[in-house]
């Protein structure tokens, strides 16, 4: 008989289905449970933000460009701003190099622990889910603190930064570091000794240093694996010259290692945000930045939370970019998926899947009540809060 | 090393093939190539010397030109080594690169759908981020496109 091609059997997933809370459409070939390959399609939140950005002017571009993430916003304005001044001959005062990065570091925890949330939720561990995402609350209430603001914190301007710290205000970042990583011990103690916990994490999803290299894996995806590469040591921006942080790596390669690797990341951020607050450096928060940007290109990188994020901006010397592009973290870390599924249980790709810690969106949320007839009224964190818990009792 | 060594190399190592070279900033060196030549000199670069790896392509359109300008990054640690092709709208082509760096896929597939530049050989050439109803031989990223007719979409639905 003439042999023939053997048959794929293909599951599709997605875009809108049980596994991710964000649109993506993935098809896995399956030989019985075992996937054989996989392919993905991307998009479903395209916004065209990069043609947007030619059609709006340097300043507006900052509150476009941190829409890009719902997660970590923080670095998309400061990747964009750093970039600007950088085109515009301007260095941003000391003071708001250390508030840039005392805020992206703050980012760092918050978006650890909803990707720790996150992950352990798909491999069906919700009580880590729900405790993790309640200690979030208290980095989520010291963002807000410090800048207003819970998701889009807005704390880039061209040539500086808009927010300061406020002794008091340091007191409380202090504090509620010391709860986080009191927590966070916990946690790290957690995914690496509860044996049920380890049976979907040890072993799964393994990728070797060589083709996380090849695959082009950034971030704690690539550093779980061995990869030495963070942005925040390799090309330091902002104040990551005078406050360094130590790259965590782990050898293993699997999500457990992927777990580690990010969960130990936030004792480093823990420990560099009070040596911010203990040597804040005093100086303007803004310098001038015209409104028109000299002609030229230049490339912005930053350590999101997530990896690289890479930003090119060209000037043609009008008061808008020529043109703007973003590469995000996520991108390169889904490549290693098509690689990595191969050989696992088709139960295992939701694991597998949120173990790159893909970007998921976030809502904000009102503080302001209108009713007709009614002064406004505006409400406190304290009230809301309040409001809350007296109207789901 | 440091970077001004790494971009000295770096500069060494694509002297072959480099058309034109500039140092526009203290951390990145230029060099423009023929589309010819590219896959020689990401060879030498990446796979043969090991300096840095492919962190994006980016598309640039010049209308003046009528040409689409391809800029492939390498950043090795501060150092940014640019690779710049430039092809004409009429022969919008250039070979892959997944030979050599598997990653790249994901950025060809963006490339040819935003600026409408074939990548020869690229192992799926399937859109990426548009939506399957996007008209054929519509390229949003060239400065050419701005945006639908009002008329024209409403008369269609």
């Amino acid at each position: 008989m003439e042999a023939k091609e053997p048959k794929k059997f293909i599951v599709p997933i997605g875009p809108q289905h049980p596994a991710l809370k964000e649109p993506g459409h993935f098809e896995f070939s399956v030989d019985g449970e075992i996937v054989t390959g996989a392919s993905i399609r991307l998009g479903y939140v395209h916004r065209g933000i990069e043609k947007g950005t030619e059609q709006r002017n340097w300043i507006q571009n900052i509150y476009l460009l941190e829409r890009v993430c719902g997660i970590c916003s923080h670095v998309h304005a400061m990747a964009y701003t750093l970039g600007v001044e950088k085109l515009a001959g301007v260095t941003a005062p000391p003071r708001a190099q250390a508030i840039r990065e005392l805020v992206a570091e703050l980012e760092r925890i918050h978006s650890h622990m909803l990707w720790l949330g996150v992950a352990a939720h798909e491999g069906g561990f919700d009580t880590l889910f729900m405790y993790s995402w309640r200690d979030r609350e208290v980095v989520m209430d010291l963002l807000e603190s410090l800048t207003g603001n819970r998701v889009h914190y807005s704390t880039n301007v061209l040539g500086g930064v808009k927010i300061d710290v406020t002794p008091e205000l340091a007191d409380t970042i202090r504090k509620g570091c010391d709860f986080l990583e009191e927590r966070l011990q916990h946690y790290l103690r957690v995914v690496t000794t509860d044996e049920t916990f380890l049976a979907r994490t040890r072993g799964v999803g393994p990728m070797t240093l060589e083709q996380a290299e090849l695959l082009g894996a950034v971030g704690p995806t690539a550093r779980a694996s061995g990869v030495t590469r963070d942005i925040r040591i390799d090309a330091p921006y902002a104040s990551y010259a005078e406050f360094p942080v130590t790259v965590v790596t782990d050898n293993g390669g699997d999500l457990t290692a992927r777990f580690v690797v990010r969960i130990k990341e936030l004792f480093e951020s823990c420990r560099v945000i009070r040596q911010i607050l203990d040597n804040m450096p005093e100086s303007e928060l803004v310098a001038k930045v015209p409104r028109r940007i000299p002609a030229g290109e230049t490339i912005s990188r930053v350590e999101a939370p997530r990896g690289e994020l890479f930003y090119y901006i060209k000037s043609g010397g009008g008061d808008r970019p020529e043109r703007v592009k973003s590469r995000t973290p996520s991108l390169c870390n889904w490549s290693t998926i098509s690689t990595v599924a191969v050989g696992h249980k088709l139960a295992d790709m939701p694991m597998l899947l949120a173990g790159i810690d893909p970007c998921f969106s976030c809502n904000d949320r009102m503080i302001q009540i209108r009713r007709k007839g009614h002064e406004d009224q505006l409400w406190t964190w304290e009230q809301l809060r309040r409001y809350g818990i007296e109207y789901y009792r | 090393m440091n970077t001004e060594e790494l971009l000295q190399q770096a500069e060494e190592l694509l002297k072959p093939w480099a058309k034109e070279v500039s140092r526009p900033e203290d951390n990145r060196l230029d060099v423009r190539i023929e589309r010819e030549d590219l896959l020689a000199a990401v060879d030498a670069l990446i796979l043969k010397a090991h300096r840095g790896y492919l962190a994006a392509i980016t598309g640039l359109d010049h209308p003046e030109d009528e040409q689409v300008e391809l800029v492939y990054t390498f950043p090795d640690m501060a150092a940014l080594v640019n690779l710049r092709v430039s092809v004409p709208y009429a022969d919008a082509q250039v070979p892959t690169l997944c030979d050599l760096i598997p990653s790249a896929t994901l950025y060809e597939r963006e490339l040819m759908e935003m600026f409408g530049v074939t990548v020869v050989g690229t192992p799926d050439p399937a859109r990426l981020l548009l939506s399957d109803d996007w008209p054929e031989g519509v390229y949003p990223l060239r400065k050419s496109f701005t945006g639908f007719d009002q008329l024209e979409t409403e008369s269609e639905s």
